[in-house]
């Protein structure tokens, strides 16, 4: 070896030494604390504090952190949470709860009904920004309260410390099932007060668990909360790793760093091909997936070419190929979970009947702007039904955009068509047509089809106000039918959620809204 | 600096402005009424025309804030401070590994021009500048992660965290690194000096380390100088597949969700941070090479 070869030898020294460093750091692939049930999160959530929670993840945690006057059980059902016990009154307006004497927040001090009372008023303060008003907005005086002419809700009065009414300004039946959802949870005034706009990363609050640590982007710890009424939770505490990535979610749970996690829809069939069956779990969601048309402006204002549209995709093919079978086809916008009657029957695939109507309201001659977002599975899914119109004479043009560009195109009425999903925030028929089919609730509101039918405004509002099962029932399906006969949207899938877990992890269970699980049960 | 900054915010706010899409509509939630979406429109001060939005911001910049994150509520200048250090330790640890591989390697395939060796390196180096970042950091999270088992694939909570990320983003620079140093190195080679060098009867050691390494060092500096800059602006593909908690990660949720203040802060940061770095650049020319003037020339 020359001089000049010695001299590569010693200048790479301090790379080689550095390389060595890296080794010797480089010991453990582990990462966990032992007795925490591990789960993984796509995001950081937003926030914590119940008022401003709009994302699935925010309210997720926050449901281990806090509670409702009422919770929802394993089938669904409004069960006692803060509240003991409640009754309505004959005209269904008037709520009394009466709450239950053993509540603590986690900073000690015992629960009262003036804290529900202050919680309720604090999402409707005008001051404040809850984007979650309208889960509150139909208690008596809400509404003025809102707008400042008042310095309390009228509707919400205290009968004594552990008792609270509230007055509805008329009937409104969905009114327990909202009660549910993270925006009523209960917070204590003082810790608002100290905290100020702070307290969304300082939540307390009286669930089974407390946060002890939140590191951004990195983890969520919450510890056992030991003086929870409901009793002591099975393990010491849930982590919460924030991981973006799916194939790094997929490598964390196989090295045994993660002990659940959602399957992604990449590795499905690998997973569901190579894991213990027993391992897995799959709940029906409460959710349905459809393409949406703007019926406010032609082409789709006219009912031929919608029609035309829904006859030319083949969807059971699309469900049973493409997705995998992940999902039940849907009948109608309502979720079959949540339907007690028999479901609209939808016409089956016929490409000439789709081409016959569409030249008869002469969708031939248009080109139709298909917006979608820019996730890689709905890219897919609007090429397969873009190829469906096209064998049916159509001209369709995808436009691809980013979530807040799309949500902001399809809310101001600028797509022809759209794909997108509605999922349960509470498990009422009404969740899935006062919000998508009434005619008050365009754009934002959610009825992004601009759909209008003053009917089916009736049926829903009707709904609304019966108190009775039967009836409500009775008026849903005919607003359902009315709805699908219209067809203001083709409707697609419900998708099912599907987990895999470690084999060691106990009394684990999926559940088809996020605010049930208040994480008592798992262990190890 | 402080006009060239003042230009800068202007420029980002109006390009921020200019895109498409609605914080207000992520802020919101699935459904709202029209009330909700105008008072929260208010709160953001999203109602008033983008001058005095503008004058705001430059209002509560020369009050030394950053403003909060439309989402989290959080304190942005304050997310900054924690995230940054990360960053600022990634892009260290990759740039430790990039600079000393990357001109060694350049240094060597020069020296064996036309040889086995240099051929291999100039492969190499090719691969490396044409692999994406999150092909070659999902490939050693394999290796290294699932298979060897001796490297956390993702966190931010020790120096073993590290070790995936920085080689991940230190592999594009490595291999820009190479390629430069070889084509300078070679140039230098050629020139007369170097010939009048070994007439001297200098050691090839001292030609190679005083002469050639010394003269082929300035467009190195730049590559360095560039990389460094924009690692330091946050490295979005690697800090996400790692769930590497830095400034990269934190601008890219800001995008995508709309968050002005956290965009403009980041894109703040980033600026004054680039200036700085440059400005680190210049100095270390004229350290490596006199005739780099720093106030102009005489003529």
């Amino acid at each position: 070896m020359g001089p000049a070869g010695r001299a590569e030898i010693r200048t790479f020294s301090p790379a080689i030494s550095f390389f060595l460093a890296l080794s010797l750091i480089a010991c453990t692939a582990s990462d966990r604390i032992a007795g925490y049930v591990h789960y993984r999160i796509n995001y950081n959530p937003t926030t914590l504090d119940p008022a401003l929670i709009v994302d699935v993840t925010g309210g997720l945690i926050a449901a281990k952190l806090f509670n409702g006057l009422v919770r929802l059980d394993e089938n669904l059902e409004v069960s006692p949470d803060l509240a003991e016990s409640w009754n309505i009154s004959s005209n269904g307006t008037i709520y009394t709860f009466h709450l239950r004497k053993d509540a603590r927040f986690s900073n000690g001090r015992a629960l009262s009904a003036a804290d529900v009372k202050y919680s309720f008023e604090r999402i409707l303060d005008p001051r404040g920004k809850s984007p979650n008003t309208w889960i509150l907005d139909s208690i008596s005086g809400a509404k003025a309260f809102m707008k400042g002419k008042n310095s309390e809700v009228a509707g919400i009065k205290l009968s004594g410390p552990h008792t609270i009414q509230i007055i509805l300004e008329k009937p409104f039946s969905p009114f327990l099932n909202l009660l549910t959802m993270t925006a009523a949870y209960v917070v204590p005034q003082e810790e608002v007060r100290k905290w100020g706009d702070d307290f969304t990363a300082h939540p307390v609050g009286t669930g089974p668990f407390r946060l002890t640590q939140w590191k951004h982007n990195s983890h969520l710890l919450l510890d056992r909360n030991e003086d929870y009424f409901g009793g002591r939770a099975m393990s010491k505490g849930l982590r919460y790793r924030i991981i973006p990535e799916d194939l790094t979610a997929i490598t964390e749970f196989e090295l045994g760093n993660l002990d659940v996690i959602s399957v992604p829809a990449s590795e499905y069939r690998r997973i569901i091909n190579t894991a213990d069956k027993n391992l897995v779990s799959s709940v029906e969601g409460i959710n349905t997936y459809y393409l949406g048309f703007n019926c406010s402006r032609p082409p789709f204002d006219d009912i031929r070419a919608r029609r035309a549209v829904s006859l030319a995709i083949d969807r059971k093919r699309i469900l049973e190929t493409f997705y995998e079978g992940r999902g039940r086809l849907a009948h109608g916008p309502i979720p079959d979970i949540l339907r007690h009657w028999d479901a609209p029957v939808l016409p089956d695939y016929d490409p000439a009947g789709a081409r016959k109507l569409a030249d008869a309201a002469g969708l031939k001659e248009r080109k139709i702007q298909f917006y979608i977002t820019a996730d890689p599975e709905v890219v897919d899914i609007a090429e397969i039904i873009q190829s469906y119109l096209r064998s049916a004479g159509l001209s369709v043009t995808i436009k691809q955009l980013e979530w807040s560009s799309y949500k902001a195109a399809i809310n101001n009425g600028e797509a022809d068509m759209f794909w997108i999903s509605w999922w349960a925030d509470y498990p009422d028929p009404d969740n899935f047509l006062f919000p998508l089919f009434h005619s008050s609730n365009h754009g934002p509101g959610g009825n992004r089809t601009r759909y209008t039918n003053r009917a089916v405004d009736a049926l829903i509002e009707a709904g609304q106000k019966s108190s009775s099962r039967v009836t409500r029932d009775r008026y849903y399906r005919l607003a359902e039918r009315a709805i699908v006969e219209d067809v203001p949207w083709v409707f697609f899938w419900h998708k099912k959620d599907i987990t895999v877990r470690q084999t060691t992890l106990r009394n684990y269970r999926i559940f088809p809204i996020y605010s049930i699980d208040k994480g008592m049960e798992v262990f190890f | 600096m402080i006009p060239l900054l003042v230009g800068i915010t202007f420029i980002t706010f109006s390009l921020t402005k200019a895109l498409p899409g609605d914080p207000v509509f992520s802020i919101v939630g699935e459904r709202s009424s029209p009330e909700t979406i105008e008072k929260i429109r208010k709160e953001i001060g999203a109602d008033k025309s983008v001058i005095r939005q503008y004058a705001g911001y430059i209002t509560l910049l020369s009050q030394g804030e950053l403003g909060r994150s439309y989402y989290t509520n959080r304190n942005v200048a304050d997310e900054i401070a924690l995230k940054f250090p990360n960053t600022l330790l990634l892009a260290f640890a990759a740039m430790g590994i990039a600079v000393p591989f990357g001109v060694l390697l350049g240094f060597m395939a020069a020296l064996q021009r036309g040889r086995a060796a240099d051929k291999i390196i100039t492969m190499l180096s090719v691969t490396g500048v044409s692999t994406p970042v999150f092909w070659s950091g999902l490939l050693l999270m394999l290796l290294f992660s699932l298979r060897l088992k001796i490297l956390p694939p993702s966190g931010t909570d020790g120096l073993q965290y590290l070790v995936l990320p920085a080689i991940t983003l230190s592999l594009p620079a490595l291999a820009a690194l190479v390629r430069v140093t070889r084509i300078t190195v070679v140039d230098v080679m050629d020139l007369q000096f170097i010939r009048t060098a070994k007439a001297k009867g200098l050691t090839e050691t001292s030609i190679n380390r005083i002469h050639i390494m010394k003269n082929a060092l300035i467009p190195v500096i730049t590559v360095i100088g560039l990389e460094f800059g924009s690692y330091l602006n946050g490295a979005v593909l690697t800090e996400t597949i790692f769930g590497w908690d830095g400034m990269g990660r934190f601008a890219m949720e800001g995008i995508i969700k709309r968050d002005y203040p956290v965009i403009m802060g980041c894109l703040l940061i980033g600026t004054i941070v680039f200036v700085l770095v440059n400005l680190i650049v210049d100095i270390v020319y004229h350290s490596v090479d006199p005739r780099v003037r720093m106030h102009g020339t005489d003529r």
